[in-house]
């Protein structure tokens, strides 16, 4: 039985260029520990890999964590098996766990999104956050200014290297907004930055605790960068609004990862910065059934469209999201697109064609965004736009 | 006495039933009312508990080594709990403890020295780190009469923080942000099975939990503490300082804290840091509760209670990939739950009129002075 | 409210019936083996054996706390089945237990009125008052009403028991050695108040040691032995040997009579001679002492005595006055407010309980379930508190040595005659009785120099209590230091070579016990000089 398996694995290896398109047929994403229902970053890692597998006719497996100690075993159960071709792994913070994997089981295929993983059956799939975060900083300065508000604010999660991307994007984009505000008004601009890491992808109670204390300082609306916070984020914004009782304009919701603009029926989302995690994760698998997998780094940015600040084609594409996630009734679609149109009047049009051209100089490459990957770049940037801060 | 000398110390709990039987009832109660709930949702339950015992007991090359390692952890929490309990206190501060524990352990990054010294040195550093972290509640309660239970839930909530912060500004890696710098080699307890979770810490907990049951029944010291815990009066009465069993068993329980802390960094691939937000650590040290209260809050309990929820952890992982109809993760941590709360029920009931007295104490300090004895 | 037991009764001649009771404990001890008992109104049943026979096991079968293995209960209208003590006492059944089934931090008042409604209903504390007041007044037994009975003296939490009892309505009460921690006196009243129960046709169960009282109030007694049923005769009937006999299962002398006779036999002349004459201060030396009290803030005024070695030095009167808090200030439990007291010329004030014992003292104390016992330890355990860092029981590392601790335990057993399974059983499967045995063999193994012991034949069968005080006595002749507390009149009077009776925290005079008459001694502890 022994020498059998012995030679059948001697044919297959011999075999192994030319069988490289026999597909076992089954793909594996794991999630980090936010796990499905935060309406971005994992189920979007979900909706990518789900979408490749209907298109390829392959089965698909998803596996949650429910602490960061899962990673490991997690994964080297998946690759233990050998029934999957390609094995996703959603998150930053598997990183660690991908790397003694991937060296454990190097004829394995991995990806994983957010984090660099060198490893040659590593696919490691990145994105140029700032650049989006860039565009949503701008508009975030300008509508601030606009209303008349001192600030704007971001929520962020646990302080990793991924989110100094956001974080030096906004930074960048707010001082670029605040500049363009002077330049066509003539009026002065200083909108200031308030930012804090929460230090959690998962507790949304923190995120509505941040937003709110940033709201009574008068934040003109609250960018999430941390996931399912964004959800407590927006309950805060809610809440004011209620108070207030005002159904549009500022304070605003600032989505991530997915186009959010629908949430709370798109009345307060003004625009999200989309990070495409289901374009990577459909690169992937599709780079693995075409045979064309490689290990190494591939970079997603405004060019790529693998990020982007949400418009109203995308809209739609989400609100199709939200409703099979069951987070939005399908009879609630018409008034959640008048909601978010609404919001949308509260700015003037040439703030929006500021956001545009903002997004063609990147794109062109005339206009640079900054980006840090440590600490010690992020606070060369913080030092270098201090937005209000002494 | 009919129960086997090591039983000695397991209390006969109201149903009047051996103690390993009624948790393998219990267990069996668990079982069944996870399958009804399993069956419920349109679920196999037979496949799904298949995959349970194959992940968690399959193999001695990895299935068993991997529950082993999870219950590594939890064995020293649940010593945390289970001698403060013994002495008659309410411990909730393992999570804290082991916090400050892990930090300390990560600081021996720091330093330079040779393989085993290494790890010597960060396994003492945590250890004392716990042991210091758990007299502050102690001192409290024995200085101003504090509560334990609340002292030591706001303890973990300082350390919680604390750590935090050690994690984002002091101890961090400034390449990673996300996490410390890592323990190098030299301080690592080895993997003992390649491939595997387990590394030499569980030789420490398992050390750790038979010095625990020997201090407990084979020393007068031991001896103290348990009195203390039963009848404070009659220790009193006996010549034992309550003072005296309140500080040790709190530091004990600290250091068996602070070992956990060292284990699940030092001894856990593949960070071997803390990771910003602590998501290694997170509940490890409430888990261990429950353990305690599965091993009936005894050394020897406590090392089978480990050894099943190490079990459950690490076939439970297995239950949402395996078969057709896999089930999802919410769902098997639904079914982990119930299985846990059959097996503790016995214990809990039985410390519950403790469980009161404590209660009722709080509610009483809160209430007018009484001249209560220091 | 007319209970459903009240109207059992007109129909039929019996209240409660047990047949071929028997009760096997989950370690294989037979407590009770096949007893069929019939309970009828208007009668007082007195419930005899020796310690262990199985009297608290029978009643509490009687009255729902406990299933037995086989047999049942019936009334009139056929079995009954209790699953709680609740339900016992809704159809008219209460007991009074040897030990006290109280909550520590509730006040008298709040204990009755707990034990009378329902879970989560306001506890109705006005109306429990004026009962309980007016209970106090007919029944003679007197507590404090608020303050939390944990504070209370065990005379005192006695009482409180027996009136959380009595003020419910019951048809049948049992009350289980009521009588071990009260003063003839009290004891008196509580008899009458029970004859008067009698009369209205109630049906009383009495368990007790103290033939004396059987012969005063019963009409009928029960004795068991090893658990069965051994009699059941008219007290009329019977003599006090006859009853001893029927307890031991052989001829005794009895020694039951002998108790108050000792003085006045078999204390030898030598030993009598050191309590007269002053001799300096004796080896317990208590001068000026003033002691707090958790109800008053002082419980002990400006005491001073001397115990001389060779002497039993007696302190009678109610409990409640003072003794229990002068016992702990001498022992280390509770400090002092003032004053001197030494041991040997050393000063003890101030110094805790183990300093206190390696002078040399002995305690037995008067509560066995606060103070004397770890109930869930093994005897084993519970035979070296106290004495657990002794080198023969300790050795290095803090190492306990169970085997010598085993020895220890089993020549206790076999010396003081402790009913047990084992060196490895709970203490707290033992019966009362046995309890109190280890409690005092433990003590008394010490070979101390002085003895400080409150109650000390509590709850023992007479036998076991001649034997106890035999071997006090015979530590006083061999020049111990005895200091000896006790409810018990007639054994104060027996052993003491000196009395002195406490009221309010002074003792009213001191005497040697054939200088006083009953009478006077019962002014003395009621406050009066006279
Ligand atoms: N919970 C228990 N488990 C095991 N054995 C028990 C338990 N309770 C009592 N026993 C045993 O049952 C026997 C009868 O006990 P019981 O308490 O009924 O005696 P008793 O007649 O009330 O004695 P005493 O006069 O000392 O109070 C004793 O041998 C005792 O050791
Ligand atoms: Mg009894």
């Amino acid at each position: 039985m022994r020498k059998w398996l012995g030679l059948a694995l001697v044919v297959a290896l011999v075999a192994a260029p030319a069988a490289a398109q026999a597909l076992k047929g089954k793909v594996a994403v794991v999630l980090d520990v936010g796990g499905r229902g935060d309406l971005s970053f994992n189920d979007m890692g979900f909706k990518g890999t789900d979408k490749a597998a209907k298109d390829f006719k392959l089965t698909m497996v998803e596996v949650q964590n429910a602490t960061a100690a899962d990673y490991l075993p997690n994964l080297r159960n998946l690759a233990r098996s050998r029934e999957y071709d390609l094995i996703i792994c959603v998150g930053f913070l598997l990183g660690d766990a991908l790397e003694q994997t991937a060296r454990e089981f190097p004829t394995q295929k991995f990806a994983i999104i957010d984090s660099v993983v060198d490893a040659p059956n590593v696919m490691s799939i990145v994105f140029r956050e700032n650049e989006m975060s860039a565009l949503i900083g701008a508009l975030a300065a300008m509508a601030a200014a606009h209303h008349g508000y001192p600030k704007a604010g971001v929520v962020l999660g646990i302080e990793i290297p991924v989110l100094y991307h956001f974080e030096a994007g906004f930074r960048f984009g707010m001082d670029w907004g605040n500049k363009k505000y002077t330049a066509v008004t003539g009026k002065p601009a200083n909108v200031g930055l308030l930012y804090t890491y929460t230090g959690s992808f998962s507790d949304i109670a923190l995120g509505k605790a941040a937003t709110e204390a940033m709201l009574a300082q008068g934040a003109v609306g609250v960018y999430n960068v941390a996931g399912p916070l964004g959800i407590g984020d927006l309950e805060a914004i809610t809440e004011y609004h209620r108070n207030k009782g005002t159904r549009s304009g500022p304070p605003y919701y600032f989505g991530v990862d997915a186009n959010q603009d629908w949430m709370g029926k798109g009345m307060h989302g003004l625009a999200s910065g989309m990070k495409r995690v289901d374009v990577g994760c459909y690169m992937a698998v599709e780079a693995v059934v075409k045979g064309t997998f490689k290990g190494g780094v591939v970079s997603l940015g405004l060019k790529e469209k693998g990020v982007g600040i949400s418009r109203y084609e995308d809209l739609l594409e989400f609100i199709e999201f939200g409703v099979s996630a069951g987070a939005l009734k399908p009879e609630d679609i018409a008034e959640t697109i008048l909601n978010w149109q609404a919001n949308r009047k509260t700015l003037p049009d040439w703030i929006w064609a500021a956001i545009d051209e903002l997004e063609a100089g990147i794109l062109a490459g005339t206009i640079k965004v900054p980006t840090a990957d440590s600490l010690v770049e992020m606070q060369a940037i913080r030092a270098r736009y201090t937005l209000g801060a002494p | 006495m009919r129960e086997g000398r090591l039983l000695r110390g397991v209390h006969r709990t109201h149903t009047g039933v051996h103690p390993a039987l009624e948790s393998v009832l219990a267990a069996i109660l668990g079982l069944l009312v996870g399958a009804v709930i399993m069956l419920l949702w349109g679920y196999d339950p037979w496949q799904a508990y298949w995959a349970l015992l194959k992940g968690a007991f399959g193999g001695f090359g990895y299935e068993i080594p991997t529950s082993v390692a999870r219950g590594v952890p939890l064995i020293l929490t649940a010593l945390t709990f289970s001698i403060c309990l013994r002495a008659g206190m309410f411990n909730i501060g393992a999570e804290g403890q082991m916090y400050v524990g892990a930090a300390a352990a990560v600081t021996v990054a720091y330093l330079r020295l040779p393989y085993p010294w290494h790890l010597l040195v960060g396994v003492l550093l945590a250890a004392a780190a716990g042991a210091i972290w758990s007299l502050g509640p102690a001192l409290l309660k024995l200085t101003r009469g504090v509560s334990e239970v609340i002292s030591t839930i706001m303890f973990n909530w300082i350390s919680r923080f604390l750590v935090f912060y050690l994690v984002a500004y002091v101890l961090v890696d400034p390449r990673q942000a996300q996490r410390t710098v890592r323990i190098p080699f030299s301080a690592r307890f080895p993997i003992l099975v390649p491939g595997t979770d387990l590394s030499a810490a569980v030789y420490m907990a398992l050390g750790f939990a038979l010095l625990v049951y020997f201090l407990l029944w084979h020393t007068a010291v031991g001896y103290e503490v348990r009195a203390a815990g039963l009848n404070p009066t009659a220790a009193r009465y006996g010549g034992i300082s309550i003072r005296r069993t309140v500080l040790l068993s709190f530091a004990l329980g600290g250091v068996a804290a602070g070992l956990a802390g060292a284990a699940t960094t030092m001894g856990l691939p593949p960070t071997y840091a803390i990771i910003s937000g602590l998501p290694d650590l997170m509940n490890l040290g409430f888990d261990g509760m429950a353990v305690a209260m599965v091993g009936r809050n005894h050394p020897i309990g406590i090392l089978f209670a480990a050894l099943f929820f190490g079990g459950l952890n690490a076939g439970g992982r297995v239950m949402q990939f395996y078969g057709e109809n896999p089930v999802p993760l919410e769902m098997v941590r639904v079914v982990m739950g119930t299985i846990v709360l059959a097996m503790a029920i016995p214990e809990l009931v039985r410390i519950f009129p403790a469980l009161v007295r404590a209660g009722r104490a709080l509610v009483r300090r809160a209430g007018p002075a009484q001249g209560e004895e220091a | 409210m007319i209970s459903a037991g009240a109207r059992e009764r007109k129909r039929d001649g019996y209240f409660l019936r047990a047949e071929g009771i028997t009760k096997v404990y989950a370690d294989g001890t037979v407590a009770v083996r096949d007893v069929t008992l019939e309970l009828r109104p208007g009668e007082i049943v007195g419930l005899l054996g020796e310690n262990g026979a199985g009297k608290t096991t029978l009643t509490k079968i009687l009255s729902g706390l406990l299933p037995p293995t086989r047999g049942r209960v019936v009334s009139p209208r056929g079995p009954v089945r209790f699953g709680s003590p609740r339900e016992a006492l809704d159809f008219g059944i209460g007991m009074v237990h040897q030990h006290f089934a109280l909550v520590g931090t509730f006040t008298a008042v709040e204990n009755v009125a707990l034990s009378h409604e329902r879970p989560l209903a306001p506890l109705a504390l006005a109306a429990t008052r004026a009962g309980l007041e007016r209970l106090m007044a007919e029944s003679g037994l007197k507590v404090p009403l608020d303050v939390p009975v944990e504070k209370l003296a065990v005379g005192e939490q006695q009482r409180v028991e027996i009136l959380k009892v009595l003020s419910r309505e019951v048809e049948l009460l049992i009350l289980d050695e009521p009588t071990s921690v009260l003063t003839p006196l009290e004891v008196d009243e509580l008899f009458a108040f029970l004859r008067r129960l009698r009369g209205e046709g109630k049906s009383i169960v009495l368990i007790t040691h103290k033939l004396r009282e059987v012969g005063a109030i019963t009409d009928r007694v029960v004795v068991l032995r090893k658990g069965a049923l051994v009699g059941d005769v008219r007290t009329a009937d019977v003599t006090k040997e006859e009853l001893a006999q029927l307890m031991v299962g052989r001829a005794v002398g009895t020694r039951a009579a002998r108790a108050v006779e000792l003085s006045t036999e078999e204390i030898p002349a030598h030993a009598a001679h050191g309590a007269a004459a002053a001799r300096g201060p004796g080896v317990l030396h208590v001068e000026g002492l003033t002691v707090p009290g958790d109800t008053k803030p002082v419980a002990v005024h400006d005491l001073s005595f001397d115990v001389y070695a060779g002497e039993i030095f007696g302190i009678a009167g109610v409990e409640g006055n003072g003794q229990s808090e002068l016992v702990e200030a001498l022992t280390g439990l509770r400090p002092a407010l003032k004053g001197t007291a030494t041991i040997h010329g050393r000063n003890i004030l101030g110094l805790d309980p183990r300093q206190i014992y390696r002078l040399g003292v002995a305690h037995i104390p008067e509560d066995r379930w606060r103070l004397g016992l770890v109930l869930p330890f093994t005897l084993a355990e519970n035979a070296i508190l106290g004495v657990h860092r002794w080198p023969q029981f300790r050795g290095p590392f803090s190492v306990l040595r169970w085997g010598k601790i085993h020895a220890h335990v089993r020549s206790l057993i076999e010396r003081f005659e402790i009913q047990a399974t084992g060196p490895g059983a709970p203490a707290r499967s033992l019966s009362g009785g046995n309890q109190q045995k280890l409690i005092v063999g433990r003590e008394l193994a010490k070979d101390p120099a002085i003895v400080i012991a409150s109650q000390p034949t509590r709850g023992l069968d007479v036998g076991a209590a001649q034997y106890i005080r035999d071997i006090l006595v015979e530590m006083r002749d061999r020049g111990r230091a005895i200091l000896l507390v006790s409810a018990d009149l007639d054994e104060v009077l027996a052993l003491s070579d000196r009395v002195a009776i406490m009221y309010e925290g002074r003792f009213m005079g001191v005497a040697r016990p054939e200088e006083l008459s009953r009478e006077r001694i019962g002014m003395l502890m009621g406050g009066v000089r006279g």
